[in-house]
């Protein structure tokens, strides 16, 4: 399970029923489960949607647009995958369509890494190593960014990203491996 | 635990602590893969800093404020409605079907006993006919056996070719009792031996005037 499901301790059984609970509660339109949604999953949502796109306003219309997506379509939620998991999953393609109409428009947005009131949780790496990172990063596929960023950045486990991104969870571990030797190479060459 | 290089890559792949440890064991005792170790857990440590932070204050009452103005969500009765409708077409099709099977299956009994009907019938005038014949037989019995006459000799020869030809018709029939082109046949002959045998006895009768 997510971490946001085992910081609370709850136990596998509980957090199913946790899941139905509000995934039959957004179906229902209760506004009052989208606000418990937002205060739960929220900051984690706004660093996934950060990550991808690379500015905060972006990032922020990324998880509003999710919102809303789950508005719509609560009730089609199955239950296969935990309810972090599936609102992770329409919030990373949420991401990949405003990545494709970004393109669309210009040739390349600058990254927003200069945001003052943006905290990172440790100060000790150099801001520059950082940069050097994200920059790697905007220069790979979708999927493998997505990969190493779910699991390197965000703390999700490959059966998570799998169900996130669709993939097999041995895929998602091999995607990983390809993409951090890729970025050693670059990373040795800097 | 000793390792070779090549296995190296295998612990970086599996990526969990315990492999990590034993590539980090190796590694101390190898410096291609110590670098390479020191590059890949830099790379790791850089990206746990990423995560990004910020507080919005504005962002909730956006969202709230967008949720409000949005559409009702697709209710699940919708789906159930859907589902439900999806039965009814299937119930009312498999009506259908079983309705034109069942008077199809009606027709056919129909006919059938119709069929059926019509052979008694036919089973009824033939057994009329052979009581006829046998009627008219027996009155014309004398004269057919004693009359020389040529026009008798001429009768005698076509009862005789009826008689076959009513014998393999009767045969055939035997074998198929449904053949309405047998019957009528079997019929047609039977006709013409009573006619024949009428025409038998009125020479008869012709001849006695004629005396």
């Amino acid at each position: 399970m997510l971490q946001a499901a085992t910081i609370q301790g709850a136990t596998p059984v509980t957090v199913v029923r946790d899941d139905h609970r509000l995934a039959s509660a957004c179906a229902a339109g209760d506004s009052k489960v989208f606000e418990e949604i937002y205060r739960r999953y929220g900051d984690r949502m706004k660093s996934i949607a950060f990550n991808h796109l690379g500015t905060t306003a972006d990032a922020e219309d990324a998880v509003q647009e999710t919102f809303l997506k789950i508005h719509r379509a609560a009730s089609t939620y199955t239950g296969e995958a935990s309810f972090a998991t599936w609102i992770f999953r329409i919030l990373v393609n949420t991401c990949y369509d405003l990545l494709r109409k970004r393109r669309r428009r210009i040739e390349e947005a600058p990254i927003d890494d200069t945001f003052d009131s943006i905290k990172r949780s440790a100060a000790t790496v150099d801001d520059a190593k950082r940069m050097t990172l994200r920059k790697m990063l905007d220069e790979l596929p979708e999927q493998r960014r997505s990969v190493f960023m779910l699991f390197e950045i965000e703390g999700l486990s490959h059966a998570e990203i799998g169900e996130v991104l669709g993939i097999s969870e041995g895929n998602s571990k091999w995607i990983l491996f390809a993409t951090k030797k890729e970025l050693q190479e670059k990373w040795k060459k800097r | 635990m000793t390792i070779s290089c090549e296995e190296f890559d295998q612990l970086l792949l599996e990526g969990d602590a315990a492999s990590l440890l034993v590539a980090e064991q190796h590694a101390q005792d190898c410096a291609a893969c110590l670098e390479r170790l020191d590059d890949w857990s830099e790379i790791s440590a850089v990206a746990q800093t990423m995560r990004a932070e910020w507080s919005s204050d504005t962002l909730w009452p956006r969202i709230r404020r967008e949720l409000q103005l949005a559409p009702p969500p697709q209710r699940v009765y919708a789906n159930w409605f859907r589902v439900a409708a999806a039965i009814l077409i299937t119930v009312a099709l498999g009506a259908s079907a079983w309705y034109v099977a069942h008077l199809r299956s009606q027709r056919e009994f129909d006919r059938d006993i119709l069929r059926l009907a019509v052979l008694d019938e036919v089973q009824r005038a033939e057994e009329s006919h052979e009581k006829a014949i046998a009627q008219l037989e027996k009155l014309a019995e004398a004269k057919l056996d004693e009359a020389d006459a040529p026009a008798i000799t001429t009768y005698k020869e076509k009862l005789m070719l009826l008689d076959t030809a009513i014998a393999e018709c009767q045969s055939a029939i035997d074998r198929n009792r449904q053949n309405a082109y047998l019957r009528k046949q079997l019929l047609a002959m039977y006709s013409e031996k009573q006619q024949t045998l009428r025409e038998v006895l009125r020479e008869e009768n012709t001849n006695v005037t004629n005396r």
